[in-house]
């Protein structure tokens, strides 16, 4: 009776094992890469209905952020403007752009504008843009240069690993209160920040919370 | 030294020995309740029903396969952001507004703070504007807001069955009046429920001026305030009393429930507390005579209780004025009593030592005569202008229902307006309403649900809840306040002022001028500035009513109470039945709301239904009484439980020739003759929630006797009916839970509570602890000698709590508070069964008698059901442990401690182990075992393919800050975390905008929790420890402070303050402790022997 199996075949069950291995390893890189916020998140930029340019309005013409979003301060929310806040100055300025007339639209029959969402946290997580923007965190820190944008693109992952290495960590990224709208702002240098990170923490009693209940609600 | 803390064991004596209990059955150790205990979840609660494991392996597989294909996963779904086109003034997206309505019931409106997102009501707590009742609000306005969103209310108004459209059906109204408006309104005829409105008044006056003719009839089935008679026979006018209970050293309550029943009930409740409260030895304590039939929260808040039929509350009222004032006239109407001569003796002459800080009051069901007597009680002792205040009630102007009917009979009524109410099905039975209703031409209907009456009647008009309406009511003490809409009517509902004012024929009919016109008519030119106080207030400015004057008039009483007769004693064959409100869904008009419906009645615990409360003797005298344990006569038939619950007995009650048929609950504490007929159940109207609950009473009440009637009988049917009793929920085996003292212990010794627990054995801090102050104590890093290592509590608050057994009177408010706050779902009659209710916080309901002891195990004491419980209630929800046992067994760290000293929950972290559960001494972790919020009641066994999706109108009722779970997550009170969370951020931003952001420390009474803030009685601080001003470091500084099951080392944040009763010693019924502790002190005899009662350790 002839063998079945040739005698390579005894070396199978090691070749299993190391296929197993690198396979193992290639998913859990993919995985790693391919389904993380870092991947499947920044760089979103999705076409939004009206071509509003941040780069323009914040950027060149120096608005400051709280005058659309400018609930940004009191509220956990950081509004949108309503069409009211556009037409304040598009009533005068380019008041017949085809461009605008999903605005003016908005604006005379109380339609919203249809923002697509970018910036969107899980239901479960419970950003508060107050406490933040209020205790020297810039808008810089998780949504990059705006004022450098035409089209938002979602800059940083806005995974709970990225807001734990800030929360761990405040003094590398606080800021003078005064500062916190100018993207454009950095400290002289690392040591620079370093130092008045250190001082703002202890002056302003920052204790950043890193336990469930910071959150999760 | 590493110490091992075990439980010392039992002594064969202590397991023979007494303990808490809280049902009969458990007293009588059943073995289905023993069963029960030895399970972590009762029975069936941790299986699928109908689905066995290899059929469910195959649809999963099978939907599994059908998700792939779709691999609808992988694609982020687009969400858009939806700015208003103009901006609103006022909004901020993301922060909640606050204005003030009022909730109306019957003659008194209820001041609130409505909390709106994004113009969406999702909250409702009391205004504390409103000083009388700083804030506190209730049980049923809590859940009204519920009824907002009740996809069951009526959505359109109806003529015929036809759809009438918003013009069609102001029309129709229009056109009504114009009809009988030529023949001054002979043939028209109102029926309405009682209303305190102003607004209401003032177009009912337009209304009678248009139609001369008309009869205005106004009913309702539950009374809640008092006849006028008495006052009109005794005080010379229509007066209503106000009670000052905060000033009443000595009240005697002649069957009146006035902590729950009453119109005034939570202005009482939160003034009897201040007359209750002891924070110190130097405090003084009010006392508490209770008479009553029913075991209500105010008997189980007694210090003295006598059981009694009402119909015998006349002569033991009558008793008790011979001895107060001396009369003998009153004598006559007490032969018969049967009532030891030494209680009311004794009873008398404390009342008589405390002239002028007194208080008798009567409950509203009895009959004006024992009013016109407690009148001359409080008369006597000088209570009147001190603790009892009247204000004028003025003319009673509307005609009675009675009149009405004989109207409707005698042919004189064509068309019949029926303004809310609903007399199918609550008009007394020997009207026969419905056919009254058919006999008349035009019926039309204003209406907040298509309901009984509703289908009887030719037009339907859909009202609108309060919370949707402009309006205005008078509180208790007459105070104006206002009702404003949060949002615009849902359905196209009217308010009851626009309906008036329409078929009055009015120019104006717009609810808000309306109301503007009463408020700020008045006030002439200022009236714009007055009416925006009004509404930014809630509350007019000093329009509260006249304090009146009164004299007694003792012939006026001679007169009343001349020709009556002593009511003869009951007996089985002649019980006498009373019928009540049921505490949660009152006369039935909550009845379709699911917060209410399983929400257990305090007393009974029943959830989801209603039954006949018998008392164990008539229950003995039937032969059901449950039969005593195993060790005694005979085992308990295993068949009278069903899933561990309660198997009712079905009994016919006649009454008056006619009959129901209904379960019977036996409840100890009532009379024992009298048998309690709980009214608002067994709707028939078309509501997912109230449909085919409980039964229905009101066909046994006639106009002759609306509140109590003897001559009743029971007669078994033999059928069992399966109840959802709560109380069989989260049992924890008796030890010294609730620790009471008598106040005269107290006050001799303060720190009673810490030498009653097993942790006088095994103290938890140890003696360095016990030098330690408390903010110390809770920063301590809690290693204890555990492996498991907590987070440090370095937090610049450490949260805490502190609940006052002292004032708790168990009225439920905070569970329902709770539930409306954190998106608590409802899970329906059929898993309450289960075990599977939700509730963040319950309230455990104990009885004690102090009879049974070891030596009388197979006694007497052990076989006879005793009638005359002491009570205690303890409301118990996380106790947030320093070092919790759910932590350590978390496999996930889905539990786990934040740095101030909460034991938070992340839902999203949670894989659905229960381990946690498992593991919690308190039983307070709460499992999804469905999905409660994507599924409606009744399919949530239908598998993958069955219905899912909850109504949109109920997903409206959800707290935004809360997260809405799913199932298969565990979950538990968290301290109200989203209010503390929010509370910080808030304090935060206001102190770094003021230029001083140091400043994190969030000052006490900024943050309250759901239940705090409902509470009634004010019994719940809550705050941060480290501050040692604070309300709860005050409480929790106190002597009588403890922590419950403390000896199990787990340094419960949540403690608890001892209970104090103030029982009289010259009466007959006085014991030298509370029941409780006379059975804790003969089952802990062994070991605190020899310590001594009073020995203080300090």
């Amino acid at each position: 009776m002839s063998y079945l199996f040739p005698k390579s075949a005894n070396r199978l069950p090691l070749q299993i094992v190391i296929y197993l291995f690198v396979l193992g390893g290639i998913a859990t890189a993919g995985v790693t890469y391919y389904m993380t916020p870092k991947y499947t998140r920044v760089g979103y930029s999705p076409v939004q209905p009206v071509p509003f340019s941040h780069a323009l309005h914040a950027g060149q013409l120096g608005i400051d952020c709280r005058y659309c979003h400018s609930n940004v301060e009191n509220s956990p929310h950081s509004n949108s403007p309503t069409a009211q806040t556009c037409m304040n100055c598009h009533s005068q300025v380019k008041a017949n752009s085809p461009l605008l007339a999903v605005v003016r639209h908005s604006y005379e029959t109380g339609e919203p504008v249809p923002w697509v969402w970018i910036h969107q946290t899980p239901d479960y997580v419970y950003f508060n843009h107050a406490i933040h923007v209020n205790r020297g965190v810039s808008c810089v820190e998780c949504h990059g240069r705006v004022d450098q944008m035409d089209v938002v693109t979602h800059a940083k992952p806005l995974s709970m690993g990225f807001c734990l290495d800030c929360h761990r960590d405040p003094a590398s990224h606080l800021r003078p209160r005064s500062e916190v709208t100018n993207l454009a702002w950095q400290a002289p240098s690392p040591q620079a920040q370093a130092a008045m990170g250190r001082q703002f923490v202890h002056d302003w009693n920052v204790r950043p919370p890193q336990s469930c209940s910071g959150c999760h609600r | 030294m590493k110490r091992k803390i075990e439980h010392p064991a039992p002594s064969a004596r202590e397991l023979a020995g007494p303990k808490y209990w809280r049902t009969l059955d458990e007293l009588t150790e059943t073995p289905g309740f023993k069963a029960k205990l030895e399970r972590e979840f009762p029975d069936g609660a941790s299986t699928l029903d109908g689905v066995d494991r290899r059929q469910f392996m195959k649809i999963m597989a099978a939907s599994f396969a059908l998700g792939g294909v779709g691999l609808a996963g992988c694609r982020r779904p687009e969400a858009n952001i939806l700015p208003f086109g103009k901006s609103v003034e006022g909004a901020i997206p993301g922060l909640p507004l606050y204005y003030a309505t009022a909730m109306p019931l019957r003659r008194t409106a209820l001041p609130l703070l409505a909390e709106t997102h994004q113009g969406r009501p999702t909250k409702l707590e009391g205004n504390p504007g409103y000083a009388p009742l700083g804030g506190v609000s209730s049980l049923t306005a809590q859940a009204s807001l519920l009824d907002l969103y009740d996809p069951d209310r009526a959505t359109a108004h109806t003529a015929d069955g036809a759809r009438l459209d918003d013009a069609g059906v102001k029309d129709r109204l229009a056109a009504i009046g114009a009809k009988h408006a030529g023949n001054g309104g002979t043939g028209l005829a109102f029926l309405a429920e009682t209303s305190s409105s102003p607004t209401r008044a003032r177009l009912l006056g337009r209304l009678r001026a248009r139609f001369p003719r008309a009869t205005w009839t106004e009913y309702e089935p539950v009374s809640d305030e008092p006849a006028l008679t008495a006052s009109a026979a005794v005080l010379g006018g229509n007066f209503r009393p106000v009670y000052r209970f905060a000033k009443a050293k000595r009240i005697v309550s002649l069957d009146c429930d006035f902590l729950s029943a009453e119109a005034g009930s939570l202005y009482y409740a939160r003034e009897f507390a201040r007359g209750r409260r002891v924070a110190s030895r130097d405090d003084g304590m009010n006392r508490l005579y209770a008479i009553e039939s029913n075991l209500t929260l105010t008997g189980s808040m007694a210090d003295h209780r006598l059981r009694l039929a009402s119909g015998h509350l006349l002569a033991f009222a009558s008793a008790l004025a011979a001895q107060v004032t001396g009369d003998r006239s009153y004598t006559a109407l007490a032969d018969g009593l049967d009532v030891k001569p030494e209680w009311i003796a004794a009873c008398a002459a404390d009342l008589a030592a405390n002239k002028g800080a007194s208080l008798v009051i009567a409950g509203s069901h009895l009959p004006a005569e024992v009013h016109a007597i407690a009148h001359a009680i409080n008369a006597a002792l000088g209570n009147l202008g001190r603790t009892v205040e009247f204000i004028d009630a003025g003319p009673v102007a509307a005609t009675s229902l009675t009149d009405l009917a004989a109207a409707i009979r005698a042919g004189s009524v064509q068309t019949l307006v029926i303004l809310g109410g609903n007399p199918v099905y609550n008009a007394p039975a020997d009207l026969d309403w419905a056919s009254l209703q058919k006999s008349v031409g035009e019926v039309v209907r204003y209406s907040y649900y298509a309901d009984e009456t509703s289908a009887l009647a030719g037009v339907q008009v859909a009202a609108a809840h309060y919370l949707e309406s402009w309006g205005d009511g008078r509180t208790l003490d007459g105070t104006i306040v206002a009702i404003q809409p949060m949002i615009q009517p849902l359905f196209g509902g009217l308010t009851e002022i626009e309906v008036i004012a329409r078929l009055a024929g009015e120019t104006e009919s717009d609810p808000y001028k309306l109301v503007y016109e009463t408020i700020a008519g008045p006030a002439g030119a200022d009236g714009a500035a007055v009416f925006r106080r009004f509404l930014h207030d809630g509350i007019l400015a000093n329009s509260a009513a006249a304090i009146v004057p009164v004299d007694f008039d003792s012939a006026g009483l001679a007169r009343l109470i001349k020709g009556l007769a002593p009511v003869p004693a009951f007996s089985k064959a002649n019980l006498e039945v009373r019928f009540v409100a049921d505490h949660k869904v009152d006369d039935g008009r909550f009845a379709n709301n699911g917060w209410l419906q399983e929400c257990a009645d305090p007393i009974t615990k029943l959830a989801w239904d209603n039954a006949i409360l018998i008392s164990p003797r008539l229950a003995k005298e039937m032969g059901i009484d449950p039969k005593a344990s195993a060790l005694q006569i005979a085992r308990k038939d295993e068949q009278t439980f069903e899933k561990g619950q309660e198997k009712a007995y079905m009994a016919v009650l006649t009454l008056g020739g006619r009959k129901i048929t209904a379960p019977l609950h036996i409840q100890v504490g009532l009379s024992n003759y009298t048998i309690i007929v709980p009214l608002g159940y067994g709707r028939t109207m078309n509501g997912r929630i109230c449909r085919d609950v409980g039964f229905d009473a009101y066909p046994l009440r006639t106009s002759g006797a609306m509140h109590f009637a003897g001559g009743g009988s029971l007669a078994l049917t033999g059928e069992r009916r399966t109840m959802a009793d709560t109380q069989w929920h989260w049992s924890m085996e008796g030890r010294e839970l609730v620790r009471e003292a008598n106040f005269s212990e107290y006050q001799e010794n303060p720190g009673f509570t810490k030498e009653i627990g097993m942790e006088s054995e095994t103290p938890v801090y140890g003696p360095e602890g016990d030098a330690m102050t408390l903010a110390q104590r809770v920063s301590l890093e809690p290693r204890g000698n555990s492996l498991y290592q907590n987070p440090k509590y370095d937090g610049v608050h450490q949260w805490g709590m502190s609940i006052d057994l002292t004032t708790c009177i168990g009225c439920n408010a905070c569970v329902v508070a709770c539930q409306s706050e954190n998106n608590i779902p409802i899970v329906g009659r059929d898993q309450v069964i289960r075990g599977r209710s939700m509730h963040w916080i319950r309230i455990d309901r104990y009885y004690s008698d102090g009879k049974i002891d070891a030596a009388a195990f197979g006694g007497e004491a052990n076989q006879t059901l005793p009638e005359d419980p002491q009570i205690s209630v303890q409301p118990i929800a996380c106790m947030q442990c320093e070092l919790a046992p759910c932590e350590m067994v978390c496999p996930v760290n889905a539990t786990i401690h934040d740095e101030e000293g909460l034991n938070v929950m992340a839902y999203n972290r949670c894989v659905g182990t229960r381990y946690c559960a498992n593991n919690c001494p308190y039983k307070v972790r709460r499992f999804n075992y469905f999905d409660w919020n994507l599924r409606e009641i009744g399919s949530f066994y239908e598998g993958p393919v069955g219905p899912k999706g909850m109504p949109e109108l109920v997903k409206m009722a959800k707290n935004p800050d809360v997260t809405v779970r799913m199932r298969g997550v565990m979950e538990k009170c968290t301290y109200c975390v989203q209010r503390i969370e929010n509370g910080k951020i808030q304090w935060k931003v206001k102190m770094a905008q003021a230029g001083t952001p140091g400043e994190v420390v969030v000052p006490d009474g900024h943050i309250k929790t759901a239940c705090q803030q409902v509470c009634p009685v004010e019994a719940i601080a809550f705050g941060n420890i480290l501050d040692e001003n604070s309300a709860v470091s005050r409480a929790k500084a106190q002597e009588k402070d403890y922590g419950l099951l403390a000896y199990l080392n787990t340094r419960p944040r949540t403690t608890y303050l001892g209970r104090l009763r103030n029982p009289n010693p010259a009466m007959p019924d006085y014991n030298e402790m509370p029941l409780s502790r006379i059975e804790h002190a003969r089952k802990n005899e062994a070991q605190h022997a020899p310590k001594g009662q009073g020995e203080n350790k300090g």
